[in-house]
């Protein structure tokens, strides 16, 4: 989730194996799209997306409704999957609702759990332009004056997302709202840490705060559950699409909010508090036009401090990963230092001023 | 003790040599690592000149639990496993009911302060909750001094 990741090859496919998972691939993508032939152009790895590993798949479809030369990406699970996380089936299941509600997402094509064709579960969705390094947006100064206007446009999307909500056949997978509600979040950050190598102290504190504040249950939406900068694809001035789907979930609408908002993904942008890009008011501005309700600023706070430790512990599983998993990256081992600066936002958000002077 | 130059001065000569020498030779795709490689290495350079940080909050966590008085809440330690498995681990027995007399080492103070936390032992004394809060500050601060000194200083502390 962290930053960008180098292309990296498939250890167990060589060339012979290539050539046949295209073949396999090209056979797989004319039959579900109805052409007589496919034939593959260009398949590999992108960078970004350090959970899952995306392919930008060039394909050239001989009929059926892609005919012609198509740009696409498949998506796969990468080696090691990260816990509750959806499955590529169920993250395709969630972009056609969230595509169909009308947000801006890659249309999804197909989906295929067959191990013959990719040798793991995949989706196939199509390729937008743009980029979604969130340094990059944060820093450049040619998109400075547009990012007001994308953090309100970021506003709206969301709301549309939030307007998903249950009954949902379609989305019958998704754990049901009160397993995901933040007690069960809190009991898994804590059953996880309990496993860790050293103590927490400052994320101890932090969700015995949250567990004695907890807010009011509010009537479920669906929930990004990874809705960032860095997680948007920009093109020029341009949103062309919301990305990252595996994590989403029945929720508070404020928790996307929170989440969105935490100092951990304002990049290189601190002091604008909507993602890096903006004052949070004109987040808010599009997201309360866009959903008609108002948001809660105390029910953000809270979701506020629960992103940092939410944060603090997908720092720690990004460079256990490393440690332990057989994942051997530099960005990966470095994350886990990440932790320290949710820590310091905990203190910040919950005790503000209260630094000692001599610390 | 060791041979000189020291490791932190090594590893200040290593990051220059990388940055300064070596970086502008690379393709621009692989710039990204050789800056991740810098970074571990200004980390290691911190951390190795750290002692003197880490035996500080060492020491403020001894006197914090040679001075305490156990309060009733903080025989709530049931609650811990009820809410969430064990609860973080190491020194096994105590659950607040006693002092650190034992000459509990530092990770061991840093456990019972996380297990403490969790379960709200200090909430009855605004006394005793002011302190710990403090050495979560200074937990934090220095912790991100190793780590990260730019977030820190961007968020306004020294």
């Amino acid at each position: 989730m962290a930053g960008t990741q180098s292309p990296r090859s498939d250890p167990a496919a060589g060339p012979a194996a290539d050539d046949d998972r295209r073949a396999a691939l090209a056979r797989f993508l004319a039959e579900a799209s109805g052409a007589a032939a496919c034939e593959i152009t260009g398949l590999a790895p992108l960078s970004g997306g350090s959970i899952q590993e995306n392919w930008g798949l060039d394909a050239n479809f001989s009929g059926g409704r892609l005919a012609g030369e198509q740009r696409l990406v498949l998506r796969a699970a990468a080696m090691t999957g990260v816990p509750s996380s959806l499955d590529r089936l169920q993250e395709f299941a969630v972009l056609q609702a969230a595509f169909a509600a009308g947000v801006t997402v890659p249309e999804p094509l197909f989906a295929s759990a067959d191990p013959a064709v990719f040798g793991k579960p995949f989706l196939v969705m199509r390729r937008a332009a743009g980029s979604a390094a969130g340094h990059r947006i944060t820093r450049e100064p040619a998109l400075d004056p547009g990012l007001p206007r994308i953090a309100e446009r970021l506003g709206q999307e969301l709301a549309r997302i939030h307007a998903i909500r249950p009954p949902r056949p379609d989305l019958g997978f998704l754990t049901p709202p009160e397993k995901t509600g933040p007690a069960p979040q809190i009991a898994g950050f804590r059953a996880y840490l309990d496993h860790q190598p050293a103590p927490r102290p400052v994320l101890e504190w932090g969700m015995r705060w949250l567990e004695t504040h907890l807010p009011a249950p509010l009537p479920p939406v669906l929930c990004h559950h990874d809705f960032r900068t860095g997680n948007y694809l920009l093109d020029g001035p341009s949103l062309t699409g919301i990305l990252d789907w595996e994590f989403a979930g029945w929720g508070d609408p404020h928790e996307d909010i929170g989440w969105f908002c935490s100092k951990g993904w304002r990049f290189a942008r601190l002091d604008r508090e909507a993602g890096g890009i903006a004052e949070r008011a004109r987040f808010y501005r599009g997201y309360e036009g866009q959903s008609g309700t108002i948001i809660d600023p105390a029910r953000v706070h809270f979701w506020e401090v629960l992103a940092s430790v939410r944060w603090a512990v997908i720092a720690l599983q990004q460079s256990e990963r490393h440690i332990s998993g057989g994942e051997r990256s530099l960005d990966l081992a470095l994350t886990g230092r990440r932790a320290g600066e949710c820590e310091l936002e905990i203190l910040m958000l919950l005790d503000p001023g209260g630094c000692p002077a001599n610390a | 003790m060791g041979d000189l130059p020291e490791a932190p001065a090594l590893l200040a000569l290593a990051r220059d040599v990388l940055v300064n020498d070596l970086l502008p030779l690379l393709p621009a795709e692989r710039r990204l690592d050789a800056r991740l490689v810098a970074n571990c290495i200004a980390i290691a350079e911190r951390e190795a000149a750290a002692d003197l940080a880490a035996d500080t909050i060492f020491r403020e966590l001894e006197f914090f639990y040679k001075r305490e008085r156990p309060s009733p809440s903080r025989f709530a330690g049931a609650s811990l496993s009820r809410n969430a498995g064990e609860g973080p681990k190491r020194s096994e027995g105590g659950e607040g009911a006693e002092h650190s007399e034992a000459g509990e080492s530092a990770p061991e103070l840093m456990y019972r302060l996380a297990r403490e936390l969790r379960i709200g032992a200090f909430e009855n004394s605004p006394e005793r909750e002011a302190r710990a809060r403090a050495i979560l500050w200074r937990l934090t601060i220095a912790r991100l001094r190793l780590a990260n000194p730019r977030f820190l200083a961007a968020n306004g502390f020294a």
